[in-house]
């Protein structure tokens, strides 16, 4: 019952989606206004239909319905609730079917915010591109190897194996891939409004505007979930790192990146009218990027720790990333010089030549991390040749590109619009430079020694840190000032975009630190031995072994300085025999991070166990980090100091003037456009 | 010239710091060049993590046969030369420098210049822009306006 | 449709007469990025899947590195050299692997072959002997074998993970090399062409 149920709602899905395509197609060639009225009904069947989907498979799995494929290759009765729950998202069928569900929430919510501009050209191609989308992801499930309600042949088993071990030993599974997707599909909403903008030569600022809090949102989700992913790699893989430059953890970097340009480069559109073109094609970019990504992790073409097993649905995504390409680059070639708007740039020292630069840095560093992933493909269909490219080539490219982006971090809200003159820079980065200075000597001269990369991070970390604290003290006096109370010195999109600023600083700070000063050595041990590493005393207790509903596990006892005892285990999960999976123990402070794990176990009672011990600096600080960057998204995202409209005073004088109200009324956007 | 006295003291102070700080007192250990090579080279039996970090047997191997050639003076160099003779090419993290492959240090090198020259040439041509839409009479009243004022 | 919202104001081009022409730098990147991301798009088409690589090895056509050491069926010291003359296959499995389970009689069958031309070694890979006295006992072999605690011997040959197993002709030259289960026909068909290659 539940796979036809489930089959049928993913069917009605896919038909509604494709209704609203056709009904909104005809409705703007025929420039019927109730056609594109009636549409906005199309998307409450969508999300109706994934919502039913969705809870036929959760219902499956909790109810052990192993007459499921999914199920019998995923579930089992020997889980713990919550991962059956989180198994939805486990394997390459779920996860597509969570990423519908996710699609259609953000159309339905698409379609709920401009309803009452529904008959709006610009509304109405966004709305058909959300449709398109919807339309593609429902026939991957129905036509693809992806659907998730196909049956078991025959009688269905008693049981299951349950999921990946390493997707049910830790709560952070259970956030990580919705936060991400979360992102990656709200990415989606600025794509289909960057294709109506181009379709009907829109592009002014109002598109822009409706939709910067939602490519905010989408940032802000995959910012998470990107730093949960590293995260959960650190407490769950066993390797004592966090970012392994794979080519999964780059197909969500990607979009990241891309997203991030869109976002600084739109404030010198808002301001100065310029770089519309550009802008655009960041925001297409950035979903060509989710579809790239989502080819590469889910069809098996490159190696990879996370790839979900192979299946025919990559010459499904890869088409369909085709499409999107096509439709992108196709938009831009056909419409892009035409609607690109005059003005130029004063003067490379200012702040839109700071965006500039920020641009031609996030550009650079997408295209490292695009070309490391996918060269050693290229490489292999041009000469045969197999080569790796991982950690160490991303580390040295990507390195001075931080440290300029730092550099640009402190200079770029110092900077003023339109020209700089060097006395209003001396002023104004007075405090951050004497701080970044004052940072560097106390570093070495508390004894730190390391690359010059090493300590011009910390430098430039500490420069860039305090410019973003300098500009939240201007704007907190600014409001106390104004009468309206400290907070709106922190919220808005500039303050809270220092805040994520920081965030960032502290990300990249305690990054450098635990590359440069983490230590790793395996210590063979027996019962009630010490050791001493990194001025930490570890005392290894004992091995025991303990059983649990899914797994049986061996388990070392090891005390830290004196204090708690910790336990890192190797399991066995008797659904995946073939050695044990390694489960570390971490105990986080402040100062630094001391990771066990059991790197060899005793062959023989006789045996010492040998116990891997990381000692990493400031790793809690890179979460901390994370925290901060969702908290200024936040904030970012609530409205700021209401600002005069400005006029670009670069276009000449009939050009249109950019209105900013913070909330458009009905039918302005029309009003704005064409005065 | 008197203003940028502080950020020139600033200046020497930072350096300073620096070439302190980066002087690693000489030699590094045995067991940070063994982690060195290690970290370069990619375990075995894993899908790309080093085999400094990996806890699987093939890595711990690595590592031993490492360090057993670094005992014997080997040079990093020598070393991972003859991983490559035993795993092939593809068992080094860092992708080659030479050949066809060697490109991927070069392309965003290369990326970068163009895109920094495109930047200038589109500098020039708007400074053009906004030099050509003022004439010399405009020019000439503005600077009466304003007195002797630059 | 497509005109709407689109007026002279758009065009920028009404103020100014020394500018007649527009520039098309939109219409020129996008037909490089399409040529660029074309090729691109082909490459992603045309690759195999990673499951499919075949074996390469830098050791084909090369001496293959010796292996000394106890046999842990009978502690008898062996050595890779003795069995020169022979086609032999080195196999390098574990306990814990199932498509060594299920390659075993394919050895077996090579590895007892009337013309005696041939012979089978086994490396231990990350395993230890209980373990895989158990195995052989189980799934048959009674060809030297030898434990690789320290993994050198795997190292030496470039395994990544078992079943890996070269093969090796009578003077000691890697001839292949294979991933995964090995199959008795196809040994024997590749010691064939060998033969009549070579004229041993």
């Amino acid at each position: 019952m539940n796979a036809l149920v489930g089959r049928d709602a993913v069917l009605l899905g896919f038909l509604a989606a494709l209704g609203g395509v056709v009904t909104l197609g005809f409705g703007l060639r025929r420039h019927q206004d109730h056609l594109l009225r009636q549409a906005r009904t199309y998307a409450w069947l969508i999300l109706g239909a994934a919502v039913l989907a969705v809870a036929m498979m959760e219902r499956a799995l909790l109810t052990y319905d192993f007459s499921l494929t999914y199920v019998a290759d995923n579930g089992g009765r020997q889980v713990p609730v919550i991962f059956t729950i989180s198994t939805l998202w486990g394997a390459l069928a779920g996860s597509i079917l969570l990423w519908t569900l996710i699609l259609a929430g953000y159309t339905a919510a698409v379609v709920l915010k401009f309803r009452r501009r529904a008959v709006d050209p610009l509304v109405a191609w966004a709305t058909l591109v959300m449709y398109s989308v919807c339309a593609f992801f429902f026939a991957l499930m129905l036509f693809s190897g992806a659907n998730p309600f196909t049956k078991v042949p025959g009688t269905p088993p008693a049981n299951g194996p349950g999921p990946n071990p390493l997707l049910q030993d830790h709560p952070l599974m259970i956030i990580h891939p919705p936060m991400l997707y979360l992102g990656y599909v709200g990415f989606t909403v600025p794509f289909a409004f960057a294709v109506a903008a181009l379709v009907t030569g829109r592009l002014g600022e109002g598109w822009l505007i409706e939709t910067r809090r939602w490519t905010l949102l989408a940032w802000g989700f995959l910012t998470v979930g990107i730093v949960l992913g590293a995260w959960w790699s650190y407490e769950v893989l066993g390797w004592g790192g966090f970012w392994a430059w794979d080519p999964v953890e780059n197909a969500a970097f990607l979009p990241w990146l891309c997203g991030t340009a869109f976002i600084h480069s739109v404030m010198v559109q808002e301001r100065r009218g310029m770089l519309r073109v550009w802008n655009l094609s960041l925001v297409l970019a950035t979903f060509c990027l989710t579809i790239l990504g989502t080819f590469l992790t889910r069809s098996g073409v490159i190696d990879s720790v996370h790839a979900f097993t192979e299946s025919d649905v990559g010459p499904w995504i890869l088409t369909f990333f085709v499409i999107v390409l096509a439709v992108s680059i196709g938009l831009i070639g056909w419409r892009g010089d035409r609607l690109r708007s005059p003005g130029a740039i004063d003067s490379p020292f200012s702040r839109e030549g700071a965006f500039l630069a920020n641009n031609l840095l996030f550009a650079a560093f997408a295209f490292v991390v695009l070309l490391g992933t996918v060269f050693p493909l290229l490489i292999e269909a041009i000469n045969g040749q197999q080569i790796t490219i991982g950690g160490p080539y991303f580390n040295t490219m990507t390195e001075p590109i931080v440290l300029c982006l730092l550099f640009l971090m402190a200079i770029a809200p110092a900077l003023p619009w339109r020209k700089a003159s060097g006395e209003l820079m001396r002023k104004r980065l007075l405090f951050p430079a004497w701080t970044a200075g004052l940072t560097v000597v106390a570093c070495v001269a508390f004894g730190l020694r390391g690359g010059v990369d090493t300590l011009a991070c910390f430098g430039l970390g500490a420069f860039a840190a305090a410019a973003a604290v300098r500009q939240l003290v201007l704007a907190t006096r600014r409001s106390l000032a104004d009468g309206a109370g400290p907070w709106r010195g922190i919220v808005g999109r500039a303050n809270g975009g220092m805040i994520v600023h920081i965030g960032v600083v502290i990300i990249a700070v305690a990054f450098a630190a635990s590359q440069a000063y983490g230590h790793r050595t395996e210590i063979p041990m027996r019962a009630g031995q010490s050791a001493k590493v990194s001025g930490h005393t570890i005392t290894f207790l004992g091995i025991h072994t303990e059983q649990h509903s899914n797994r049986t596990s061996l388990v070392a006892d090891v005390r830290i300085d004196g204090g708690k005892v910790y336990t890192p285990q190797i399991s066995d999960y008797p659904a995946d025999p073939g050695g044990g999976i390694g489960t570390p123990s971490v105990r986080s402070t402040p100062v630094d991070d001391v990771y066990l794990t059991i790197a060899s176990p005793p062959q023989t009672p006789a045996d010492p166990t040998v116990i891997g011990v990381t000692v990493q600096p400031l790793i809690i600080w890179l979460w901390i980090g994370g925290g901060f960057m969702a908290f200024g998204t936040l904030l970012a995202m609530l409205p700021g100091r209401r600002r005069r409209p400005v006029l670009p005073a670069s276009a000449p004088a009939h050009e249109e003037a950019p209105v900013r109200p913070r909330r458009l009324p009905a039918g302005a956007s029309a009003a704005v456009e064409t005065p | 010239m008197r203003k940028w006295l502080p950020w020139a003291a600033l200046l020497v102070m930072v350096v300073v710091a620096l070439v302190i700080g980066t002087d690693s007192g000489g030699h590094t250990s045995q067991a940070q060049r063994v982690a060195d090579i290690a970290s370069e080279v990619r375990c075995p039996a894993c899908e790309g993590q080093s085999a400094e970090l990996s806890d699987a047997p093939a890595a711990a191997a690595v590592r031993l046969f490492i360090t057993q050639q670094v005992r014997a003076g080997q040079t990093k160099g020598d070393i991972e030369q003859q991983l490559e003779d035993r795993y092939g090419s593809d068992i080094l993290l860092r992708p080659p420098a030479t050949g066809v492959a060697g490109l991927v240090w070069v392309l965003p090198v290369v990326a970068l210049v163009v895109a920094v020259a495109a930047l200038a040439l589109a500098f020039r041509r708007w400074r053009g822009a906004i030099a050509g839409q003022v004439s010399d009479a405009d020019r000439a009243r503005v600077a009466d306006a304003l007195g002797r004022e630059e | 449709m497509a005109a709407e919202g689109l007026s002279a104001r758009d065009w920028g081009t009404a103020d100014r007469p020394t500018r007649t022409r527009r520039r098309h730098t939109a219409l020129y990147s996008a037909v490089a990025m399409a040529l660029v991301l074309g090729a691109f798009v082909g490459v992603l088409a045309t690759r195999k899947s990673a499951l499919d690589k075949q074996a390469r090895s830098p050791l084909l056509g090369e001496q293959a590195p010796d292996i000394i050491g106890d046999s842990i069926t009978n502690g008898a010291p062996f050595s890779l050299m003795s069995l020169r003359g022979r086609y032999v296959l080195v196999n390098f499995f574990a306990s814990w692997c199932e498509p060594c389970q299920e390659e075993q009689p394919q050895l077996v069958a090579f590895d007892h072959e009337p013309s005696g031309r041939t012979a089978v070694v086994g490396v231990l890979f990350s395993d230890t002997p209980g373990p895989a006295k158990a195995f052989l006992a189980a799934n048959g072999g009674d060809w030297p074998v030898l434990a690789d605690p320290e993994g050198q011997l795997a190292l030496n040959y470039g395994v990544r993970g078992p079943p890996e197993s070269y093969l090796v002709n009578p003077n000691g030259v890697v001839l292949a090399k294979f991933i995964g289960g090995v199959s008795d026909a196809g040994l024997d068909r590749l010691v064939a062409e060998a033969q009549q290659g070579g004229g041993q």
